[in-house]
Parts: C-alpha cells; structure tokens; sequence
C-alpha cells in the first residue's frame, strides 16, 4: 500500500514538474527582455554568488524604475548552477542552465557565470546559438584565448564578455608586485588543486620566473585536509623571501592559522580568492595579518566614489557588496545600455544583434570606462592589491603591470 | 637541513599520534561486533562541533580572554566530560537505532548503513553550522622548546603524545585485566558463545559503543585544541588515515592502533617533505591497498579478517 | 466515483497484470517504454527538460553498471566513480587538444583513418592533433575501463565485502588525484576543455539536447538488454551464487576469481560508455566531476531502486536524477510560496538542494533497515501451492533414471579412484588431520565416522579444495587435486552437501540446482548475451536435467521448484541440496551428515536414495552419526578421532574395535 502510494507520488510531482516546464507557462506581457543568471547559489561558493545575483537584481530593479532599458522591461531568469553531488559549483548544471536560456526565446543574453569552471562548458554552447554572456568574476585567461578559439568558441565571434579583468594579469601583477615593491627574491608557490588556483599560481609562477624570482618549489594543498604542518615546515627549511597561495578560502583557512604559527615573519600573497571578508572570523585575525591578495578589478568597494552605491546596496539587499557584485552590477548595465543602442538603430532585439551591441560597448561606469577588445576581455586590465591589517583588508595601490 | 627532518619526524609522530586516538576507538568497536564503522569518524567530527558549543556556552570563544591556572584546569575537565558524555551518547544511539537491527545479516548493509549515518551526521553540522571553518577557542599555552636548530616541539603536542599513551595503557590493560574487557573479548570472538555463558551480549557491544565513541569526543577536543579549527568535512579524510593506521597497525589490536597511527603520521610528514604533498592522498591509499592484499592482519593483529 | 472506478480498475488491471508470465510481460512493456522514451522530447516540448533528461541518462547507465558489481555479485564497489572518470579522460583525451606528441611515421595509420591530423608549425617539429571519433571511442573506453576494472578488482579478490569495499574506495580516490596531478596527461586541475562533439556521417551532435537525448536512450536500452540478458544466464547465475555464498559457490564449481573478475570488468566497461557519453555532451572534463560523493549517489540509486533488480536501479536512478536537477528545485519554489503564503521567513529561506546529501544519508540508513531489497526488487513470480499440492502424499522418483548422472566408467569399477596418502592439516597448534591414508575404489561406500571434532569434515573440505593441506597428497584418478581451487576439483568430478546445509538462500530451487551444473556447462558472456542456438540448447536441456533431478523427490520439490529456498522446510533443503550435488556430475560424491534433522521416514527414504546413486556407478563417502545407517549403507567404515585415522575395515569389525569404542565413550577408568 505505501509502496503504491509512493510510487504514485512520485509520477505525480514528476508529472507536475514536467507541465510547468511546457511553454504553456510563458507570458509576455508588453516588451521583455530576459537576462539569465546561472551561478552557484548553494554550496561551498553560495556567498560570493549571492553578492553577484543581489548587484544584478539592483540594476535590473533600477532600470526598470527608468522605464526599461530601450522601452523594454528587463526581467532576470534565475538558476542555480551548484549541484550537491558536487558540493559546489556544477559544469554539467551549469550547461543545461544555459540550454535553458537558449531554449526560451524571451531570454536575450546571460549575466555569469561565477567560476570558471562553469565557463569553460558554457561558452561553446553559447558561440553555437551567438547569445553572449558577461562575466563578473570568471577569471581563467584561456576562455577568451583566441590560441583556444576553436575550443571555447568555434564559430568565432566572442560571447564571453567580463567586465572583470582576467588571471592572465592577476597573478602575474602580483608578482611584479612582490618583485618590485616588496623587493622578493625568492618564493614558493602553494595551489589548492581547484581550477582556479591551479590557474593563477601557473600564472603567478610564469611571472615571477619571467622577473628573475628564484622558485623554490611548488605544491598542492588539501582543503579537505587539517594538518598542513609538513608542507609548511618544508618551506620554512628553504626560508623563502615569500609564499605565494593560489585558491580559495577552504584550504586558506587553514594555511594562515599554521603558516603563521611555522613562519610568522614571511611575506605571504595569495590571489583575490583570499580577498574574504570572513579570514579573520575564520582562522584568526593574527594569522591573517601581512597577507596581501588582489581583485582583478580597480578598487571598488571601499573609494569615495561608491560610497552612495554600497549604502544603497546595503540598504536595498541587506549584506554587504563585493567588488564582483559591483562588476555584476554593471554587466547588467551594459546589457541595458546595449539593448538601447540596438533599438535606437532600429535594429530587431535579437540575440546575435545585442552580442553585437555589447562587443562596440563603450561606456562609463561606477568602475571605470567599460569596453571590451576582440576577445570579450575587459579593456582595463587593472589589478588592485589589498593588505590584511589588524582584521580588515587595506587598499595598498593598483598592482604594477610590469 | 636535519632540524627539519627532525622537525618532521616530531610533527610526523604529533600528526600520528592524534590519528591513532581516532583509531583506537574504532579499533575497539571493530574488534567486538567486526563492522567498519564509517560513521565513528563522523562522530569525531560533530564531536568538534559539540565541544565548541560546550565552550561558547561557557562563555569561552576564539576572541574571548585565554584562560589560565584552575579555571583552565576546571574547563578543560567539564569541556572533555560533556563532550564525551555526548558523543558516548551518540554513539550508543547509532548502535541503538541503525545498527542492532542489523546485527544478524551478513553481507555488506551495515557498513552501507554506517556510511548513511556518516552522510547525515556531515550534512546535518554543514547546514547547521555552514560551510566555512569555525575557529576553536586556544585552550592550552603555547609553549614551545627549541630541540635542535631550528626545529622545537610544543607543549600541545607533549600534551597529544601523552594523552595517546596514557589512552592506550589505560585501554589495554581494561581489555586485557578487567571482567568488561574479558566480556568483550568473549563476544568479538564467539557472541553466541558469550550469550551462553551468561555475558550480556547487547549490553556488551552497548558499551563498547559508548567507549569508542567517546573517546571519539575525547579525540576531537584534541583535534580542535591542536589545531585551532574545525569544519563539517574535517572527519573524511582523517578519518580515513586513522582507519589506515588502524588497518595498519592490526584491526582490532590497541596497541596496534597507536603503532598505525605512528606510521601513517610518519609517512605523511617525511613523505610529504621528500615527494612533496600533493602526492600524500596516493601514499596513504597504496599503503591501505597494500597492506590489506598482503597481510590483512595488519603488524600487530592476530585475527586476519575471515573470508565471509 | 471517479476515484472509486479508477481504483476498481487499478485493481483488476494490476491483478491480471500480475497473472502473465514475464516473458509476455515483456513483450507489452519494452515497446510501451520505448515509445514513451521517444516521445519524451516532442511531449516536454522544453530542451532544458531534454537535456536534463539525457544527463539522467548517463546517471541511469553509471547505476546499470555499478549494478552489475553491487547488486549481481555482491561486490560493494564505493570507488566506481573511478571507471566514470577513465571512461570520461580516456575519450576526453583522445578528442581534444591535449596531448601533442611529435609526429612520426606511426601515426600516419590513424591519419589516413581520419582519426588525427598532422600539425604543421613553422619553425618546430610536427605534432600530432588527436580528434578520435567518438562512436570508436564508446568501444575503446569500454574495453580501457574493463581493463582498469580487472586491475582494481585484482587485489580485492581474497577480500571480505568490507574490507573490498575500503579498498576499491581506496582506487576510487586515487583515480581523481592522479588526475589532477598528471598535468601533462589531463591538463590537471584545469581539466579538458573543446573535448570534439560526436558526429554521424557529417552531422555534427552540436549543443542540441536532442540527439544525445536519444543517443542515451540507446544507450541504456543497451545497458538494460544486457544486463537482463547476464542475469538471466549461467553467468548471472555464478555471479548471485557468490554473491550468495562464494564457498558454496566454488564446491558447485564456480570459479570466483573469473566471475568476480568479470564482474569488475562489465562494470566498469559500462561505467565507461556512461564516462564518454557524459562528457561528449559536456565536452569539458575536470578531476572534481568524479569524486567520492558521485560513487555515493549512484550507490544511493542502486540502494533504493533494489541490488540486483534492473527495472529497480533505472527507476530509482531516474528520480534521484530528477530529484536533483528538478524536483527539488520546483519543491522549493512551492515551500518559498507556502512560505509568502503563511508569512513563515523559515519556509521562504529554505534551500532542499543543499539537503539532497542528508536526503542520501537518511536514504540508505532508511532502506537497510527497513527494505533492503529496494523499493522495486526484482520481480520473482511464486506461484502458490494448490490445494492438491499441499494435501497430497509424498511421491518419489527413482535416481536410476538420471543417465547423464551415470560417470563414465573408465577402467571399471574397483579401481582406485580416490587416493589419499600422509594428509596433513593444522590449525595453530591443533592437527585436525595428522597423517592421513584412504583409498575408495570406484563403485565403493566408504563411510567416515569419529566423534565430533576428530576432522571429519576438515577431511572433506581438503578433498573439496575448500582448504590446503599443510602435507600429503590427494589423487583422483592419479591425478593431484589437493591444494588446488575447488571449481577445478568440483570439474574433475567430486562434488559435496554441506553439513549445516549451504544453499543460496535467495535463489530458487531450480536456480540453486542449475548452479550445480555450472561447470557442466559452457556458456561465457557473449554466449550470455547474445544466445545463439547453441547456447539456447544448452540452457533448455540445463533445465531438464535438473527437473529430472528434482523429480527424484517426487511430488516434494517439483511444485516449489521456483521458490526461493529460504522458505522450504529443512528436509526440503536437505533435498535440494543433495538434488545439487547430484547435478555436478560427480564421480565421487561427499555427503557430510545428510541425515541430520530427518525423521526415521526420511532416514528410510535416504538410504533408498543412497542405494539408488551406487546403482548409478556414483562412488560415494558419506560422513554420519547415525550408525544404523551406516553399518547398513557401507561397503567400508573409517573411524577418526583427533585427526587420526584408528581404523578401518567392514562395518561389523569396526563397531566391535576396542579403540573405537574408546575414542566414542571415552577411556574405561581402571577400578581404583
């Protein structure tokens, strides 16, 4: 009997899912432009992709206050791309997400994704059906690459915009920071084994080599892992001028509570994914004293300029802004201020026409003069560095580019 | 270049030390009722998380005053029997509710049933207590005594390799001297047997359960005090070391445990500063591979495991 | 009213549903699911759907696979994300830019084969540019991960189903390091990315949902055929008999290295297809896609749909695919507009995706406890007793009648057919066999007699191969059998009952009996899966040989002949398992205490039947307490006692032998 019903059940919410899904339940009312948003909004990344989903739903709100952007209203389809077999970010979910986009004709271009790994399944499909996506935080270099043109966007024309600058300049510029201002001689550099940190530490480790910076050595951490003593202790022994750290804040964590108890007095940089405003509740305010990290954009946040934007935002979203909810902000506006400019040509609003919109982008913005090169990069390759002192990340300068 | 190996060896032998403390208490409850108990490093895990509430209830954080002299003494003492108290608690509930009804099918559920409750214990602390690390309140000084050159040895880790002895004679000479440890090892050998002879088979496995587990809690007070932190996710991989050094030592042997735990810490710590630790993972898992083809019994167990 | 026909008619349509044979049950299902599998898309009309669908699919394959080891065999495999991820690497590798070896002469095959092309760069050597076609691939990736799955499964061999289980959890880690170490292989953490999209005869897969839609289903329609066909073979029958009880198992002459062996490699080879599929659609490839959680869930689909039962995994792999990409999703829209509906701010913050792990967890401490045999087991059609049946009396048939049981009569009866010399066997300090020395002729009733623990039956289990001798030597027919595997001695031709009765409880008694003729047959998986005639023959006439074996017990067996045996009466079990040994064919047949828990009647019945096996040409050793039986059954009586050999002769010398009375009774206490 129960088995029955079970069974029952099942068929039933199965069938339910199934009709809602039909396009019976689409309803354009007036002029829609549809903006997706595909990011890992459960999970190990579900922070940073709810500061990117809240800057997006701010612009959408205020564009929409304005009259819509070119007489259309912009509404946001909103998925979520981590899956729990993952525990984070999924590619897999990622790419259906998107088929999802493309399968609903209202759904003109996309805002995301949040990680790279997510981007590099995405942007083929998007090449094929020339929508295009802008990114505020994806920042492996090769998506964009045209070496790897064929592989990420074969038929040719760019669809993966960022308004974020890309690991081609992050973790190099790092280094010709500690090269330079820091005046380091020699370092060991630590990845996490992820996507990204594997990515930003090739770069940082290319640069630094490039600048005559003696590499010491090169190893992996395991965020799953507690005891990093041994690894530590075997930097310690070839007493490094610096530790670079390529990852993310699981392995981190830990890396500042036990890097600071073996080697206090060396000079310790990781990448924008330290640039967490919850290290010192994490591992300590101590521990995360000296350490620098980047964002791979202009200071955003803490300037003069935006401080009526975070108040907004604050108000509006209740939770503090992240510089990538600032660039996801503005990946909306250039949306907007693409689907204008099609329409004000007096062009059809179709996918294809807005990608070519928003690659003659050129706009200003509360980051900066926005405009994009052939590729989908960001035109402004700035890198900021930041410092941790007593418990709160300091603005140090913009990030030499040599 | 020899303080770091040394430096190495002590932190090898600390590392060891705190994975033989996991594995004594699931050596034992092997030992008895011959079941991997996937969830025994789980219990170590939430065991964390209890310890932590215990201190936050006492008002004691990560950021709070540190604690000195008796009110030390008188923390540490209710923070370790609480904790333990609960995790023995858990423990015995799990054998209770997901494993008793089990008791007589052969094959592979129960060890299924032990991963669900693993599954569920990780999931319930991650949504209850989040993804991100929490930081446990440094308990114990600092202290630190230069050995040779650069490399010294830390009263946390004197405290650690203390415990894990003291542990083991304590938990050696119960299996071996007391009338409960002859009960238990009457019942890890024939419970049936057992049952006839008038031992309280259920009530035995009850309370090796309560042991195990608690030491479980005991040993990961001692993970968050040494390390500093803790997280939902910390009880897969050292728990799977700890069941390496376990297997390693001789499943079911006490003092088998220590010597796994030992090996296994060793190994991560001159392996890692010879090949690096990116490579750690592979060593570990070769040498459970290994040992369990070659010699199931492990270097000092006596029963190999039986073919079903 | 509509819900009270709707029920009246669920319930006569479930009733007759219930009363076709499979076979017919079959016919209407397979082209009904099709059809419905076909039009999925055109009905969905969403391509998102379409596309979850086809990642379902892969699911469903990985589970179809993991089956095949978990749920046929019983080996516990928490590591089979590792034959996802080769299968994945092997064709991303082979597709993609990756690897660029220089060129060289060897290549230019493949090249000719359009499998790669020669790059030419100024100013540097040629490389070689791989793009293999993928439907080459899908074998290719079959055949590595069939490979790799013999290779892990090698060590596991001698393992206990715990202990297996930590070790291919062991490979399951380790396979995703090595992945993400071995940059120069898999591009490490960055993982593959423009892995090729496959291609038909110039039509290129694309992104569209569609064609892998439908390429999936093929492909599950494929897993689905073959494992029903394995399932239903001798293969599929060694596999559950080990799964069952791997000891038996070899004394029915199932070699468990090869089956567990094979079971590892068809696994694998599965998890394989379901690899290339999965990441030709996706067409990146990173170590993080295969990690320990993945083997979880698809263990979590095989728990729940039930271990061993196919219709079970592809449905329980199917919603806890839809679970995760969609269900829980649009529960979670109905609990926020429950939540907004009721102003509850706890029911609008709640996020189920993040608890489908917990929902795992709770999944399979739930059904270990209460249904270990999944929510839809396989399907076993018992027919009930009729009345007749139930009321009528015992009938018997006659063992004479079975010809093919007859051993081939090489060299006569008298001959020496079992010799044993200086057999010796301890256990830690104890010899339970010390010097040991028998010789049973061809035709002969030798009976074996001590009190308990003198080795009686430790002297079976060395002539059965079940254990080694630390000494001696056993020869059948002059050849040497101690020490080697019991399937090689059960195939020589000795076959054995147990003495505390070793069937495979969840088999039927015809599976059990068909078992027993495993090593009288030849079919292997290909044989299995396709069926030739030849195979088909062999199969038909299995089955009547062992309805002629059973019809020796008359009217006790035949009607239960499809019964699972764990519900038979102990006779009944004692039947069945004789009814087994007797399908091994044997030359020599070991019977240890067949007569233990039978009535005088039964005992009666036994030694007919006993008789009837001699008159066969069988030649028999018999292990019993119940002397009356064996001073009038045997041709000869030996006695141990304490693993020695005191005597041995006709039964009327051997009851009076002092020594005799003496290892029985005890030593006669001298008066003070």
């Amino acid at each position: 009997m129960t088995r029955r019903v079970l069974v029952a059940a099942i068929a039933l919410i199965a069938l339910v899912t199934m009709l809602a899904g039909l396009p019976g339940g689409l309803t354009a009312q007036g002029k829609v432009a549809k903006i997706g948003l595909s990011l890992p909004l459960t999970g190990a990344d579900a922070d940073g992709a709810d500061a990117i989903l809240k800057g997006a739903q701010m612009a959408i709100a205020e564009i929409n206050a304005k009259g819509g952007a070119g007489g259309y209203k912009l509404e946001a389809v909103v998925f979520d791309s981590a899956t729990p077999a993952a525990g984070q970010y999924d590619p897999a979910q990622a790419a259906t997400n998107y088929k999802k986009f493309i399968a609903d004709a209202l759904v003109l271009a996309a805002v995301g994704p949040n990680m790279s790994g997510e981007g590099k399944a995405i942007s083929p499909i998007l090449s094929e059906a020339d929508m295009a996506t802008i990114t505020p935080s994806s920042t492996n270099p090769d998506i964009t690459d045209p070496k790897f043109q064929s592989q990420y966007r074969p038929k040719g024309k760019a669809v993966y915009f960022r308004t974020v600058t890309t690991d081609a300049y992050q973790g190099p510029n790092m280094a010709n920071y500690l090269f330079h201002a820091q005046k380091v001689k020699s370092v060991f550099v630590l990845d996490d084994g992820g996507a990204f940190g594997v990515g930003i530490a090739d770069s940082f480790q290319k640069r630094a080599t490039d600048l005559g910076v003696k590499i010491l050595g090169r190893d992996r951490l395991d965020p799953k892992e507690a005891d990093y003593k041994t690894i530590l202790t075997k930097i310690k022994g070839l007493n490094p001028d610096a530790l670079y750290y390529g990852g993310v804040m699981q392995a981190a964590a830990k890396l500042a509570t036990q890097g600071f108890e073996v080697m206090p007095r060396v000079i310790k940089a990781g990448s924008d994914g330290v640039y967490d405003l919850s290290w010192p509740k994490q591992s300590g305010k101590e521990s995360v004293e000296g350490w620098f990290c980047s964002q791979a954009s202009p200071e955003l946040v803490t300037s003069q300029k935006l401080e009526a934007w975070v108040t907004k935002f604050k108000n509006e979203m209740k939770r503090e802004p992240t510089n990538y909810a600032i660039t996801s902000y503005n990946a909306v506006l250039v949306i907007a201020d693409a689907v204008g400019r099609t329409a004000s040509a007096n062009k059809p609003i179709t996918r294809s026409n807005l990608r070519d919109a928003i690659q003659a982008t050129k706009m200003s913005s509360i980051q900066g003069p926005i405009a994009f090169d052939a590729n989908g990069d960001i035109l402004t390759r700035t890198v900021s560095i930041y410092q941790w002192r007593d418990g709160e990340i300091k603005y140090v300068g913009v990030a030499p580019e040599k | 270049m020899m303080d770091v190996v040394l430096q190495q060896v002590v932190n090898g032998l600390a590392l060891g030390m705190m994975y033989a403390l996991l594995a004594l208490g699931f050596t034992m409850v092997y030992g008895i009722i011959e079941l991997i108990n996937f969830s025994h490093f789980s219990v170590f895990m939430t065991g964390t998380f209890v310890g932590l509430t215990v201190l936050n209830l006492m008002g004691v954080t990560a950021v709070s005053r540190a604690l000195t002299g008796w009110t030390l003494v008188a923390t540490l003492i209710v923070l370790f029997l609480v904790t333990m108290v609960i995790t023995g608690l858990l423990g015995m509930a799990i054998e209770r509710l997901c494993l008793r009804p089990l008791r007589n099918v052969s094959g592979t559920a129960p060890m299924i049933t032990t991963i669900g409750v693993a599954f569920v214990l990780i999931n319930v602390m991650l949504l209850t207590f989040g993804p991100q690390a929490q930081r446990f309140p440094s308990l114990l000084p600092n202290w630190r005594w230069p050995l040779y050159g650069t490399a010294e040895i830390t009263f946390k880790q004197l405290v650690l390799f203390a415990v894990g002895l003291v542990l083991m004679v304590i938990l050696s000479h119960l299996v071996k001297r007391t009338t409960l440890g002859k009960a238990m090892r009457a019942t890890a050998q024939d419970a049936d047997a057992a049952r006839m002879m008038g031992i309280d088979v259920d009530r035995v496995v009850v309370l090796t359960f309560f042991l195990g587990s608690a030491l479980a809690g005991a040993g990961s007070l001692f993970f968050g005090l040494y390390y500093g932190f803790t997280g939902y996710y910390i009880g897969y991989t050292t728990g799977l070391r700890a069941f390496t050094s376990a297997v390693l030592g001789g499943i079911g042997s006490i003092p088998g445990a220590v010597l796994g735990g030992l090996c296994i810490g060793l190994t991560q710590s001159l392996g890692g500063q010879l090949l690096g630790v990116k490579w750690t993972d592979v060593m570990i898992f070769s040498i459970l591979i290994f040992v369990m083809v070659l010699r199931p019994s492990g270097l000092l167990g006596v029963r190999a495991p039986q073919k079903a | 009213m509509i819900a009270l026909v709707g029920r009246l008619g669920a319930r006569l349509g479930v009733e007759r549903w219930r009363a076709l044979p499979i076979a017919r049950r079959r016919q209407i299902l397979t082209p009904a699911l099709l059809g419905i599998g076909l039009l999925f898309p055109v009905l969905s009309g969403n391509a998102g759907n379409v596309d979850a669908a086809a990642n379902a699919f892969t699911y469903v394959l990985l589970a179809l696979g993991l089956n095949i080891v978990v749920g046929f065999a019983g080996l516990l495999d928490l590591g089979y994300a590792a034959f996802f991820a080769i299968g994945a690497y092997g064709y991303g590798i082979a597709a993609s830019g990756q690897l660029k070896p220089e060129w060289s002469s060897l290549w230019a095959p493949l090249e000719w084969a359009g499998q790669v092309s020669r790059l030419v760069i100024p100013g540097q050597p040629d490389t070689v540019q791989f793009h293999v076609a993928f439907w080459p691939m899908l074998a290719v990736s079959a055949i590595i991960c069939a490979i790799f799955g013999m290779l892990f499964g090698a060590p596991t061999l001698r393992l206990r189903g715990d202990y297996l289980a930590i070790v291919t959890l062991g490979f399951g880690e380790i396979v995703p390091v090595v992945a993400r170490n071995w940059e120069g292989l898999t591009n490490g953490a960055q993982g593959l990315g423009g892995i090729r999209t496959p291609r038909w005869f110039g039509y290129d897969f694309g992104f569209s949902p569609y064609p892998y839609y439908f390429l999936g289903l093929a492909l599950v329609a494929a897993a689905v055929w073959i494992s029903i066909r394995l399932q239903e073979s001798r293969v599929g029958r060694a596999w559950m008999a080990i799964r069952e009880d791997e000891l038996a198992a070899g004394a029915m002459g199932v070699n468990h290295v090869h089956y567990k062996l094979l079971a590892f490699a068809m696994g694998a080879a599965v998890g394989g297809l379901g690899g290339t599929f999965y990441v030709a659609k996706l067409t990146t490839a990173t170590p993080d896609m295969f990690t320990f959680p993945v083997s979880v869930m698809l263990l979590v689909m095989v728990v729940l749909g039930g271990l061993g039962s196919i219709r079970g995994v592809v449905l329980a792999a199917l919603f806890v695919s839809f679970l995760q990409s969609v269900i829980l999703q649009d529960l979670t829209e109905y609990i926020h507009a429950l939540g907004r509906l009721v102003g509850s701010a706890f029911l609008q913050g709640v996020e189920l995706i993040t608890s489908l792990e917990l929902i795992f967890g709770v999944i399979l401490v739930v059904m270990m406890i209460f249904r270990r045999e999944g929510l839809w087991p396989a399907v076993r059609r018992v027919s009930a007793l009729t009345r007749e049946q139930q009321t009528a009396a015992p009938t018997r048939g006659s063992v004479v009648d079975l010809a093919w049981a007859r051993p081939e009569a090489a060299g006569g009866a008298g001959r020496p057919l079992l010799e044993i010399e200086g057999l010796r066997k301890s256990f830690g300090g104890v010899a339970a066999a010390d010097d040991i020395a028998l010789t049973v002729h061809a035709g002969e009733l030798v009976s074996v007699i001590g009190p308990n623990g003198s080795g009686k039956t430790t002297l079976f289990n060395l002539i059965t191969g079940l254990i080694a001798p630390d000494g001696g030597s056993i020869r059948l027919e002059g050849r040497e059998i101690g020490g080697r595997p019991s399937h090689e001695i059960v195939a020589a031709g000795v076959g054995r009952t147990f003495q505390n009765i070793r069937l495979f409880n969840n088999l039927s008694v015809m599976e059990n009996l068909l078992v027993g003729e495993h090593a009288r047959l030849e079919a292997g998986v290909l044989g299995a899966i396709f069926r030739p005639p030849r195979v088909q023959q062999e199969e038909a006439q299995a089955v009547e040989r062992a309805l002629e074996g059973v019809a020796i017990f008359g009217n006790r067996l035949l009607p239960r002949i499809d019964h699972p045996v764990y519900g038979l009466s102990y006779a009944n079990r004692r039947r069945t398992e004789i009814a087994r040994a007797i399908m091994t064919r044997p030359k020599v047949l070991l019977l240890d205490e067949p007569a233990a828990g039978m009535n005088p009647a039964e005992t009666l019945e036994l030694m007919d039947l006993i008789r009837g096996l001699r008159g066969l040409g069988i030649t028999i050793i018999l292990i019993e307490h119940k002397l009356d039986v064996v001073m009038d059954v045997s041709d000869r009586v030996v006695v141990l006692d304490h693993g020695v050999k005191i005597a041995e002769g006709a039964p009327a010398q051997v009851r009076s032998d002092e020594r005799v009375i003496e290892a029985y009774l005890g030593r006669r206490r001298r008066a003070a």
